[in-house]
Order: C-alpha cells, then structure tokens, then sequence
C-alpha cells in the first residue's frame, strides 16, 4: 500500500516538476539577458544550490551579467573569505565569463568597491549601460546622503536610456517581519525615482523573494534568498503579488524593446515566479497596474521646470505561474 | 519631514520639470523650512549661532581628509581592479599608517564639546515623531552585537559585524562629510569612521541625549 502510494506522488509529482523547469522567458536573439542575485555571501547549501541552478538555466538562456544587491560576503573579509563566499561558489559563472555588478549591504566593507570581480569601479554608487537602451544604477543604501541623492539625479538626468532599472540592498517597500519597508531611504530615494523615470528596482536584506506590486510607477522586487533563507519572515501584505520564504532563489530578467521579463528560480530549478513588466503603452485598469503615473515622459530643460507629460506606469502582467 | 531633507528634496526636484507634485512652487512654509535647513548646518555666524562651531568641525574633519590623502599612497593606495589580497593589504598598510600618523588622537579631538552640544540639538528633533520611530528601528535592525565595537579613537570597526545604516533623516541634519570619513550609529553613540582604513576615528556618546 505505500509503495502505491509513493507511485501516485511520484506520477502526479514528474510532470509538475518538469513544467517548472521550463524556461518561461521570450529568450529572443539580441536581447539584454541578465541574473539578479542578493545575499549571498553566506556559504552553504543555499548558495551551492542557486549557484549550480543559474551555471544550469544559463546553457538555456545565456544571461551576460549578474545584479548583487548587497549581502557579498558576510561575516570577516580576508582574502579567503573572497573565495569561499564568492569567487570558488561562482567559479563556473565566472568563468564562463558571467560579469558581477555589486552593491554594498549593511554587512559589506567598503574595500569590495575595488574587488574587480564585482566590477563597481572604486565606488559605491554607480552606474553601467550594458546596452544601448538600458542603464543600471547601483545605489549605496546604507549611507544615503545628499551626495548621493545628487549624484542620483544627475546620472538619471544625463541617462539618455529608455529603461532605467536601480540594484541595492534596503528594500524601500517589504512586508518581511524582520525588517519591513525601509521608510527613512524611500522618503529620499522614491522622489528621484519617480521624478526622473526608474522603471525597475531589485532589492535585497529580506531573506526572501518578494515582488511588489508596482508602486507609483515603479516595480520593485525583493531577492535576498540567493544563500540566506528566513522562513516564516513574510508577512500577508497588500504589498505582495508573489512571495516565497521557504526556497533559495535567483531571477533570470531579459529586456527586449519596452518588455521585461522575468523568472524566479529556486536552488532545485523550479520556477517559482513569472511575468513581464511593460514599459510603455496606456495605463490599463489591473490588477497591478498604479493608477499615478507620475513617471516623466519628457525630460524638460534643467533650467526652466515646465509640466510634465506624465508616462505610463509599468504594468506587471502574469501575476503568478 | 525635517529642513534638511526638505531642502536636498527641493535640490533635487528643483532642475528638471517632472512630476505633478514637484512642479509645484515651494510653499511659503517650505520655503521657510528651508531657510532653516540651510541655517542649522551653515557656517556663516549671519544665519546660523553655531558656525563657529560647524565651522571648526568642517576643518578637522577636511583636515583628518587631507591626512588621509596623504597616507593613502604608495602601499597604502587602494587600486581599482584589486585582488582580495591586494584590498586587504592596502587597508591593513592605511590603516597602521593612520595609527601612527593619529598616535596621540583622543576621543573629542574632532566632535569638540562644542560640536557635541550642537550634534546633539541637530540629532534629537530627528528621534522624535514618526521618523524618530523609525530612525530607532533601523538602528535596532541594523544594530552590532552589543559590546562588540569598541568606542576607542583608532580601534578598528570589527570586520565581523554589521555596519549600521545611518537612518537617512539623521544622516541628513548632520554636516556633511569628505571621503572616505562616514558616521555611524551604534546603540546611542556617534562614530566618525573611516570607511577606507576601517577605523574609528573620534566618537561622541548618548549623541540623541539633549
């Protein structure tokens, strides 16, 4: 009797977990592939497991870059503990040319900013465009100051790209138990992303994956469970369109035109999340569509603010697999 | 919505048209706010009763940057593009070269007794309301193992623990800084850090006391 009973799991348990191994993303040639990963400098079983998963999915779908959004390395930070906690994990990403692009947690010493592995140029705040089109911002959210909010707005103002996506490591908006929204960071960081159009942030701190749905315009997504796991931690939330607190994960992100899409992974290659984010079109009433698009279409002179010609927020389709 | 805040807001929504809310002029109360803002950290004694003060502490902490500048070469120079072992040398060389250079450095050397008592006038408005409520959870969530980081001029921040983020409203009202110097909150108390050498470089107690 059980091991009849084994044979049904089993039989209802093969096709579910070969549907979710399927590669969900357009995958489309010319396209800007991407990884996003977060906390992840904690070694372990989590790490192996998501490391391994994304070496896999990328014979799939070649994804050129990594996103970090802080956590790096915890704990002390000699030459060994670079290897240990990145460097030997990511071995097979790294070389197989698989670029890193970090950012600083609340447990990451300033000296990674120098790390070449972790590309961030000698500075904590940042920005690369691996595309025409498509520009990346690495914020230090453990020290915003007006330095940064300045150098902020100045980067977006001379960013001639059509998608503007921000990486680090306090999530502005969360429904973790632990942590919750960073309030004090959103009340500075959101105007300047809403002022100057960032269409997309990846977050981290939050030992799981959450994604918002889109605030003011803006999409957000949380992915601290890449090597740390806090079970339990997230909390019922109006925020939340899919979470997950129980699986190490990773995202898989491709752009193509004014359509990103993603796919949320877990360390055993089952895909737990899914969809697409527009860029531009109308606001259509949905589910996950805001209805304050206060997102600038047109960038007017820096000399004479004029009206804004309000843009379309993202729409965030395919709420769930 | 503290005057510092209110006033790098309007600096930064100030130089391009943009949304509804940022098209809108200043109000006479923001205007006002701002006007506050700009005197509390000023070091011009016309607008502000405790420049001389500010104004002292922005030469120490340009003068603890200069030093830094100097010390920062040769061994002691972090590269772009370096190794892990490269990283860690060069701090480890900074780091001995800022303690020798810094040997007699005493605590108050830079946050003065002056600086102290206008810190803390700046500080305790922004651990006040619903900011002060969540300034307080972030120093909490962020907070070292207690005991762990030791208030001693040229000690170094213990690598094993986290770095507290400063709460963003405080960050603001305080002056601000040169490279590589950073203030850190750790339980009740103000660390000025250098971020390069991982080192304490002066610190002020119960710094939200009034």
């Amino acid at each position: 009797m059980r091991r009849v009973a084994l044979i049904a799991i089993l039989l209802v348990g093969l096709p579910m977990a070969g549907a979710t191994q399927e590669l969900r993303l357009p995958n489309k040639p010319g396209s800007l592939k991407f990884a996003v990963i977060g906390d992840t400098g904690q070694p372990g079983s989590g790490q192996t497991g998501v490391a391994r998963q994304m070496q896999a999915w990328r014979a799939r779908f070649p994804f050129e870059f990594a996103l970090m959004v802080g956590g790096n390395l915890y704990g002390s930070e000699g030459p060994r503990d670079y290897e240990k906690k990145f460097s030997i994990p990511y071995k097979a990403l790294l070389d197989g040319g698989v670029k890193f692009y970090a950012a600083l947690g609340n447990h990451d010493d300033a000296g990674q900013i120098n790390y070449k592995a972790f590309n961030m140029g000698g500075q904590k705040y940042y920005s690369f465009r691996p595309k025409l089109g498509v520009r990346f911002f690495a914020l230090d959210s453990n020290y915003v100051d007006d330095k940064q909010l300045e150098w902020l707005s100045k980067e977006l103002t001379a960013s001639g790209s059509d998608w503007k996506i921000a990486f680090f490591h306090h999530p502005l908006y969360s429904s973790g138990a632990t942590h919750g929204s960073a309030d004090l960071q959103r009340g500075l960081i959101e105007p300047v992303f809403l002022k100057y159009g960032v269409n997309v942030a990846f977050m981290g701190h939050e030992h799981f994956y959450e994604r918002i749905k889109p605030q003011k315009g803006v999409a957000y997504f949380i992915i601290g469970s890449s090597a740390k796991l806090r079970k339990g931690d997230l909390r019922k939330s109006a925020l939340t369109v899919y979470g997950n607190d129980s699986d190490y994960a990773f995202m898989l992100v491709e752009i193509a035109g004014d359509e990103m899409y993603f796919q949320t992974i877990n360390d055993k290659g089952a895909t737990l999340d899914t969809g697409s984010i527009r860029r531009a079109g109308d606001v259509q009433p949905g589910q996950n569509v805001t209805t304050q698009p206060v997102v600038p279409q047109a960038k007017p002179s820096p000399v004479q603010p004029g009206p804004a010609k309000p843009k379309p927020a993202p729409q965030t389709q395919n709420p769930r697999p | 919505m503290n005057a510092s805040r209110l006033l790098v807001l309007a600096m930064l929504t100030s130089g391009c048209g943009g949304s509804a809310a940022s098209d809108r002029p200043p109000t006479d109360a923001t205007e006002a706010a701002l006007q506050e803002g700009e005197r509390k950290t000023s070091t011009d004694p016309a607008v502000n009763p405790d420049a001389a003060a500010m104004a002292d502490f922005k030469g120490r902490v340009e003068g603890y940057a200069e030093l830094h500048r100097q010390l920062a070469k040769g061994d002691a120079e972090q590269q772009k593009n370096s190794t892990p072992t490269q990283i860690n040398d060069a701090k480890d060389a900074l780091a001995a070269k800022v303690k020798a250079a810094r040997a007699g450095a005493k605590q108050g050397d830079i946050f003065t007794s002056e600086v102290r008592a206008v810190f803390r006038r700046l500080v305790a408005p922004e651990l006040k309301g619903q900011d002060g409520r969540d300034a307080k959870a972030v120093l909490k969530d962020d907070a070292p193992a207690p005991g762990s980081v030791p208030f001693k001029v040229n000690a170094p921040y213990p690598e094993n623990q986290p770095l507290p983020s400063v709460p963003a409203n405080l960050l603001l009202a305080l002056p601000s800084l040169p490279a590589p110097l950073e203030y850190r909150i750790v339980g009740q108390h103000l660390l000025l850090l250098d971020t390069a050498a991982d080192l304490i470089v002066d610190y002020m107690l119960n710094v939200g006391a009034t």
